[in-house]
């Protein structure tokens, strides 16, 4: 700014000496050439000065832009007018003859002008350029070049009126209207704006005519030596500054009475925004609908409106009112269910194609109401009545918003709920694995024996827990207790049972008894506690190592595998037993049977649950009986952990190595020495 | 997978099993039964030919019905069970519980 003023002031300086050559026919000596440098340095010091000052608040709302052009003019009007009035008081003196004085004055009023017309142009560009399009920009810069170039027209033309300075003025003025067109920020004010903005437009009108007429009249006087204004810079600028001000005038006022429309349209944007941001999971769906029911209202202008939810997702109820009160409500839904058009809207079309009806009713203050299903995945879940107190109060357009509301709030009720869920499943995923380490320690981390045999076990569950078990009790230095059981089904009903089961079998093994009384008190017991078509089953070892004597019974489990070590043979353990809890009466005692047998040094015994011989592979062949019983047959000279793994990877590689078998399975090896 | 299929034949009720059984779908099973035993029936026939496999949790629907069948006194059969599906029943001591034949004609001239 320093630096126009002082370009400014070198331009006084010069003209004024020359006018003093003039007045005193002499030549000072300062080419005509040197004021127009001047001038040219002074326009692109002001540019250069509001371009920076505008591109520093960027931010600038229109209506803050307007202003700054408007107060501009106001001040070089006032200015000017000041200088007008000055003259007027002191018309009869000498003073007012004065040329060096008049000529101060013009050139005063000439930087007024120039700083109005330029920083104009600059907020011009600004609201132009507001949606900026390539073609657009392209042409902003063609009519800067342009105006760049007219700077320099003064060179050519010198200073007259002729025909290129004509057609130039034609040529920029053309311009300057065609980039009036852009006018693209006008609908974004709002009414007030718009308001506000007229008067800012009509103040830059009338200033730019005043300063445009008092320009014109220093012209035709001889008085002033240097004409600074008479330039095909200024005067385009002016038609440009004034264009641009009248076009924003005229579409400003035709869009005053349309103004609420997009006002409207805005705020309809804004709700759909609201309602399309998904809710977060500790907020809850009635503010969705709380937001869906004001958004509706306000995009049909309703006077009264409420929502009432399904008895499903509130077994309590649940409603919001809006500007009615429950009695008025209860009035309209006994009229909506008498509709006619209401029962045949609801009758002819399946729930999830329901679209907003409209009907009118026969009530004293709401003529017209609006029927508005929610739909949540194709299951209406509620509704939402909006309420008019005109008749055919809704549109069409009305109606398309508020399905569109809707459909957008019902999604965000959903995405709401399916959240919810994600993380309470989550949350049982938690529980579940917490499930899986009480059961882990329901099964027996140390095995009792004693060096008579060797022991070793391995379980594992399809589904985080499961309802496989086994257990090994020591009832004196040298009689010993395995036992394994199952079960039936899997998961964690059969993880319930399972524990159940060691509860019972716990406390009855402590009492002594013989294999087959011991199922027949286990059968009694469970019989009482297991659900109706649910049952165990199992099998149970007395070793006894002083007499070298295993004595068993099988409650409906899997016969177990014993090796002979002197027959060199494997077999299975063939005794009849019905499975536990099955026959819940007395008459189970009919069904168990008890054995016993002396075992051999190199003996092996072998107890598991079906999961084993009934995985199967993808050919949907089932590892089977003979399978396993000739794997013990081969590695009956292991170590019962070594017999273990060879028959677990045994099973792996029969199944496929990345097939999960899909079933509980357990494996004790005991090995007699 | 499994398909039940209901028919009739000479007063008694023919349930026609193929396919597995297994938990998630026994429940099939339990309704197709409690739906005979409502409406009346007094002979049930279960048809085992095309069987692959049943689980524990299809024994168990079977086995939940035993003292329902007693008490309402319906004659209750099973036939044609194949040889892997069979050796499931005993081992758990079904057999000895319930009537399983070979052949449908055993099952009816018994």
């Amino acid at each position: 700014m320093l630096l126009a003023i002082l370009v400014w002031l070198a331009l006084l300086f010069v003209d004024l000496v020359r006018l003093f050559g003039i007045l005193n026919e002499m030549d000072s000596g300062i080419a005509i050439e040197f004021t127009w440098i001047l001038e040219i340095l002074f326009f692109l010091m002001v540019y250069l000065f509001y371009s920076y000052s505008i591109s520093k608040n960027a931010k600038n709302e229109f209506i803050n832009l307007i202003w700054r052009a408007a107060s501009t003019g106001i001040f070089a009007v006032g200015v000017s007018a000041l200088i007008f009035l000055f003259y007027g008081s002191i018309s009869e003196s000498r003073l007012s003859q004065e040329p060096f004085l008049r000529n101060l004055f013009y050139h005063i009023n000439f930087a007024l002008t120039s700083v109005f017309l330029i920083s104009s142009a600059l907020l011009w560009k600004h609201l132009i350029l507001y949606q900026r399009s390539k073609r657009v920009v392209k042409q902003w810069q063609a009519y800067e070049f342009a105006m760049l170039l007219a700077m320099f027209f003064i060179f050519f033309n010198q200073n007259t009126l002729d025909y290129s300075f004509l057609f130039g003025l034609v040529l920029l003025v053309g311009l300057g209207i065609v980039l009036s067109g852009n006018l693209k920020w006008i609908p974004y004010l709002t009414f007030k704006e718009k308001w506000k903005s007229l008067l800012f437009l009509s103040i830059i009108l009338l200033s730019c005519t005043f300063l445009f007429v008092q320009m014109q009249g220093y012209t035709d006087q001889v008085i002033y030596p240097v004409n600074l204004t008479d330039n095909l810079f200024l005067i385009s600028l002016f038609g440009f500054i004034f264009s641009y001000a009248l076009f924003s005038f005229l579409v400003t006022l035709f869009n005053l009475p349309t103004s609420s429309v997009f006002e409207q349209k805005l705020t309809e944007a804004i709700s759909f925004q609201r309602l399309s941001q998904s809710i977060k999971p500790e907020e809850n769906e009635e503010q969705v609908l709380d937001i869906l029911m004001d958004s509706c209202m306000s995009a049909t202008y309703s006077d009264g409106a409420w929502v009432e939810m399904g008895r499903n997702d509130y077994p309590e109820g649940f409603l919001i009112e809006q500007f009615l009160d429950s009695e008025t409500r209860k009035e309209l839904s006994d009229l909506i269910e008498e509709s006619k058009v209401a029962k045949e809207w609801i009758s002819e079309n399946r729930p999830e194609n329901l679209s907003p009806l409209a009907i009118r009713l026969d009530h004293p203050k709401f003529e017209s109401v609006l029927l508005v299903p929610l739909i949540i995945n194709k299951v209406p879940i509620g509704r939402m009545v909006l309420c008019k107190e005109v008749k055919d109060g809704f549109n069409k357009e009305m109606m398309n918003i508020v399905s569109t509301f809707v459909s957008q709030a019902c999604i965000s009720v959903e995405n709401h709920r399916l959240l919810n869920q994600a993380i309470l499943n989550e949350r049982y995923q938690e529980e579940l694995k917490i499930a899986q380490r009480v059961q882990k320690a329901l099964l027996p981390t140390t095995l009792d024996h004693n060096s008579a045999f060797d022991l070793c076990a391995y379980s594992n569950a399809a589904d985080e827990v499961g309802g496989d078990y086994y257990d090994t009790y020591k009832l004196s230095e040298d009689r010993f207790v395995l036992i394994i059981g199952d079960v039936s089904g899997k998961g964690t009903s059969a993880a319930f049972h399972m524990s159940q089961m060691k509860g019972i079998f716990q406390s009855l093994i402590q009492l002594n008894l013989g294999p087959a009384e011991f199922f027949i008190k286990a059968n009694a017991a469970l019989g009482k506690c297991l659900e109706r078509n649910h049952f165990i089953t199992s099998s149970i070892f007395l070793i006894d190592t002083s007499n070298k004597t295993i004595s068993h019974a099988r409650a409906g489990h899997v016969p177990s595998l014993y090796y002979q070590s002197q027959s060199n043979k494997s077999d299975y353990l063939g005794i009849d037993g019905l499975g536990l809890g099955i026959l819940r009466n007395i008459q189970y005692e009919k069904h168990v049977e008890q054995k016993t047998f002396t075992y051999h040094s190199g003996d092996v015994l072998v107890l598991f649950t079906d999961g084993i011989v009934e995985a199967k592979n993808q050919k949907s062949q089932q590892f089977g009986f003979e399978r396993l019983r000739t794997l013990l047959e081969v590695y009956h000279e292991l170590s019962p952990i070594e017999i273990q793994s060879k028959i677990i990877d045994s099973l792996h590689s029969f199944v496929g190595g990345d097939i999960k078998i899909d079933d509980d399975y357990s494996l004790v090896v005991a090995k007699f020495n | 997978m499994l398909t039940i299929t209901n028919t009739s034949e000479n007063g008694s009720h023919i349930l026609a099993l193929e396919g597995e059984v297994d938990a998630s779908n026994s429940v099939m099973i339990d309704e197709a039964i409690q739906k005979l035993i409502g409406d009346g029936s007094k002979s049930i026939v279960v048809d085992g030919q095309k069987l692959e496999y049943i689980s524990s949790a299809g024994l168990g629907v079977f086995m939940s019905y035993l003292e329902d069948f007693e008490e309402k006194n319906v004659d209750f059969k099973i036939f044609g069970l194949p040889e892997g599906v069979l050796e499931v029943f005993k081992i758990l001591g079904l057999h000895q519980l319930m009537n399983i034949y070979p052949t449908k004609e055993a099952a009816f001239n018994s």
